[in-house]
């Protein structure tokens, strides 16, 4: 086998792989609770989300969430009655349609922006040239002056 | 009032501000006159300089154990019953200290350079020593002013102290994480002196780079454990069953490391092929700038975070540092642009170069989002008033594409050889490591691994691994034709040869270790909570857990109530405690989870609640993670492979034929 079709045949294997790790399954009721508790943050703990807060108040949003999942409110509803009781600020990132979503956008404009000023820096670079005369015996200066000690 | 420790300290940093200010001076006439006596007497302030810093630093430390409340910070971080070992490292508990510990390390970076630095370099280091001498000087100036003085008195001295911070008294790891990120805080300021150094001297050449490449990797390294050891440091204490909460302290110390990062890769473009010069002084000034902007985010109090032990006026102060940095800095650059420049391209896009580039594009690009998203909170608050939150939803969707972009650079950069390869030669060199990345895929699929992230995460990592073990391979199989060595001499003179490239590639395999951790303890981790009576027992992911009962445990410096488990798991039995800790000085409890650590996997059991009056039942949350455990071990492959990368390479004892040929080339052209 040549090398491409190895990769490719790899590439592949890979990609299949992700393919069935990617198929959407049943979520369980804990696991919503769990992506929503995720989603909104422990009023009373330092930046900790409700699902990681061990603290009595994380637990009663948790049960609340439980019973808002169980009686079948949609997630934006729950996240909604958190926002209104809470403000934005329980909501542990912002929403992207949103006047503050610009956060999500200063990541993907930076990669972009870099890779554009890359692709400009790239190409086939010229054959070294050897430094002019000039260039070794300033350089030689240079060196000698350093190398004295003071 | 007979003499104390604190009176020798606070004497001890009176005295330093003004030797600091008198080396400063002295090396900046002797960079400037090439003046020898100078020069002599900046190097003799230096060691003056630092025997009075670590002078003050011990006698805080003895102030500490010996309680003298008479002390503010002694009254405010220490209680007679706390143990020895806390009150000693009770030196960085609180802002004064840890502004006195940052001084201790600058003065010693301030030594090494001036003996060590000026006799390789005399021009460059003895420029870069006034400007670390500057450094100093306004640390030791902070401090005896009313803002961080480690040493003010109250009167009466108080019969006890407050103690120390809970979170701070509770495991032994305090004891090395901050001292581990302030050593690799404060070791950027060599290459930043270097870096500014060449500027104001006026240099094109890279000697700045050369010079401090040992202590540029050091620091990255120390910052990069100091990282790992907090995030060990917050599992084991925190009690949440996690390690990296996106904290902004923690942003703050991450923040530089991926500057670092970015910067450690790119200076070899420019060693190689003296390019990007204007790039990496700006990562380096960057860098140092995030430490200093680091350390004012965290003291000021201008951010809410579990690490702002204290706030205090000191963050003016360290703003108005930070802001004269960057004035400086930016203005040297601007003022040497015209020097600096490149000219050409920097490299083929099929070449070593233009990979070190897109990892820098990406590291770049973290770094910005750590610190967007760490001070968007304010910004939104500034503008309009309004409180949001930024956390780890929004950090981890962006940072797992970013590191997933990585760890494939990773695999990918050591295959390429400077100045560019064909695309035959690089399909060539994939072939392994892209079955490798094949098999890890489909065999966590088949073991039931659910999640694209995850199944990719192992994939590239398997990438990587393969990559470094090809090197590694080829290296030896190089050795053993051009020297005839055995294998394993050939092995271990690879790293004593060319350590720098083959300990890059042991970092290289904790990072993948560790993202495997990462990806397994969060893709793959399993929850339970259940309300026990004693006697009763909880199934999680194939293990027993049961409660025999509560217990009370005084101690002096605080009380506990203690949960005795008992886990059953295949392997067999063993007793378990989790606990909450009540300390006098904290309103809320501490939670002490029990820990059972294996290889494959760690139950992480929480006390999250129980019945105060008659002990009659307890709340238990568990977390079973997978491979946490190899996040640290990842995390100490990393110092090990920067040890290895920093130490002095044995290449000048031999004949220079097998420097010239870089072990993949040599392989690749046969």
């Amino acid at each position: 086998m040549s090398p491409r079709l190895a990769l490719i045949a790899g590439a592949l294997a890979v990609l299949a792989a992700l393919v069935v790790a990617a198929a959407p399954r049943a979520e369980s009721q804990e696991q919503r609770i769990e992506r929503i508790a995720a989603e909104l943050r422990c009023p009373v703990c330092q930046g900790l989300s409700v699902a990681d807060s061990p603290s009595d108040t994380a637990r009663e949003m948790r049960a609340l969430i439980a019973q808002r999942v169980a009686e079948g409110r949609s997630d934006g509803e729950i996240r909604d009655e958190f926002r209104r009781a809470y403000g934005d600020w329980v909501l542990l990132s912002p929403p992207l349609l949103d006047a503050r979503g610009a956060v999500w956008l200063v990541p993907l404009a930076v990669v972009l922006a870099g890779l554009a000023v890359v692709a400009s820096r790239l190409g086939r670079a010229p054959p070294l040239t050897a430094p002019s005369p000039d260039q070794v015996a300033l350089l030689r200066a240079r060196a000698a002056e350093d190398e004295e000690p003071l | 009032m007979t003499p104390s420790w604190a009176d020798l300290g606070s004497g001890a940093l009176r005295a330093a501000l003004p030797l600091a200010l008198w080396g400063l001076a002295a090396a900046a006439y002797a960079a400037q006159r090439r003046e020898g006596r100078a020069l002599a007497s900046a190097r003799w302030t230096a060691v003056a300089a630092l025997a009075l810093v670590v002078t003050a630093s011990l006698s805080m430390v003895a102030a500490l154990l010996s309680h003298d409340f008479s002390v503010r910070y002694v009254a405010l971080n220490n209680a007679l019953e706390t143990p020895g070992y806390f009150s000693a490292i009770s030196l960085w508990a609180a802002l004064e200290g840890s502004i006195l510990l940052w001084t201790t390390v600058l003065a010693g970076a301030v030594t090494y350079v001036a003996w060590r630095g000026t006799r390789e370099l005399p021009r460059l280091a003895t420029t870069a020593l006034a400007i670390l001498f500057a450094m100093l000087a306004f640390f030791l100036a902070l401090m005896v002013t009313p803002a961080a003085d480690p040493f003010v008195r109250i009167d009466p001295a108080p019969l006890n102290g407050r103690g120390p911070n809970p979170l701070l008294q509770d495991h032994w790891l305090m004891g090395l994480h901050p001292p581990l990120l302030y050593l690799g805080y404060v070791l950027f300021s060599i290459p930043f002196a270097y870096a500014l150094a060449s500027l104001i001297l006026g240099e094109a050449g890279d000697r700045w780079i050369v010079a401090t490449r040992r202590s540029a990797l050091v620091a990255w390294a120390l910052l990069g454990v100091g990282i790992v050891a907090g995030a060990w440091w917050s599992y084991a204490v925190l009690g949440w069953g996690g390690y990296w909460a996106w904290d902004p302290v923690e942003n703050a110390a991450v923040m530089p490391w991926l500057a670092a990062t970015a910067y450690v890769h790119s200076v070899m473009v420019e060693e190689k092929r003296r390019m990007l010069r204007t790039w990496n002084l700006s990562l380096v000034i960057g860098a140092f700038a995030l430490t200093i902007l680091g350390t004012f985010l965290t003291r000021s109090g201008v951010v809410n975070s579990v690490h702002s032990f204290t706030q205090s006026a000191i963050g003016p102060l360290l703003l108005g540092y930070l802001a004269a940095i960057l004035v400086f800095s930016v203005g040297l650059l601007l003022w040497r642009a015209s020097r600096l420049a490149d000219s050409g391209p920097v490299g083929a896009p099929l070449s070593r170069e233009a990979i070190f580039l897109f990892q820098n594009v990406l590291f770049v690009a973290a770094t910005l989002t750590v610190l967007l998203g760490t001070l968007y909170p304010l910004l939104v608050e500034a503008v309009s008033g309004d409180q949001v939150s930024i956390g780890s939803p929004y950090f981890d969707r962006v940072a797992v594409p970013l590191g997933l972009a990585l760890l494939f650079l990773m695999g990918i950069g050591p295959q390429l050889p400077w100045h560019g390869a064909s695309r035959a030669t690089l399909e060539r060199q994939l072939v392994t490591p892209a079955l490798a990345a094949a098999g890890a895929a489909v065999l966590s699929v088949a073991l039931g691994v659910r999640g694209a992230w995850a199944v990719l995460a192992y994939a590239l990592a398997a990438f990587v691994v393969a990559t470094v073990v090809q090197e590694l391979v080829r290296g030896v199989r190089a050795r053993r034709a051009l020297h005839g060595e055995p294998p394993g001499a050939a092995f271990v003179n690879l790293f004593r040869r060319s350590g720098r490239r083959y300990g890059g590639y042991v970092v290289h395999v904790g990072i993948a270790v560790i993202a495997v951790a990462i990806a397994a303890s969060q893709a793959q981790s399993v929850q339970a909570e259940a309300t026990l009576a004693p006697g009763g027992s909880m199934e999680v992911a194939g293990r027993t857990i049961a409660f025999e009962g509560l217990r009370d445990v005084i101690e002096p410096q605080r009380r506990q109530v203690v949960a005795d488990l008992r886990i059953t798991d295949s392997s067999g039995e063993a007793p378990l405690t989790a606990a909450l800790r009540y300390y006098p000085n904290a309103t809320a409890a501490i939670g002490s989870p029990g820990i059972r650590s294996s290889a494959g996997d760690d139950v992480y059991v929480i006390l999250a609640a129980y019945d105060g009056r008659s002990r009659a039942w307890a709340t238990f949350q568990v977390r079973v993670l997978p491979l946490v455990s190899w996040l640290w071990v990842g995390g100490a492959i990393v110092g090990l492979g920067a040890v290895l990368a920093a130490l002095p390479s044995a290449r000048r004892r031999e004949r220079p034929l097998a420097v010239t040929v870089p072990a993949s080339s040599a392989a690749g052209a046969k």
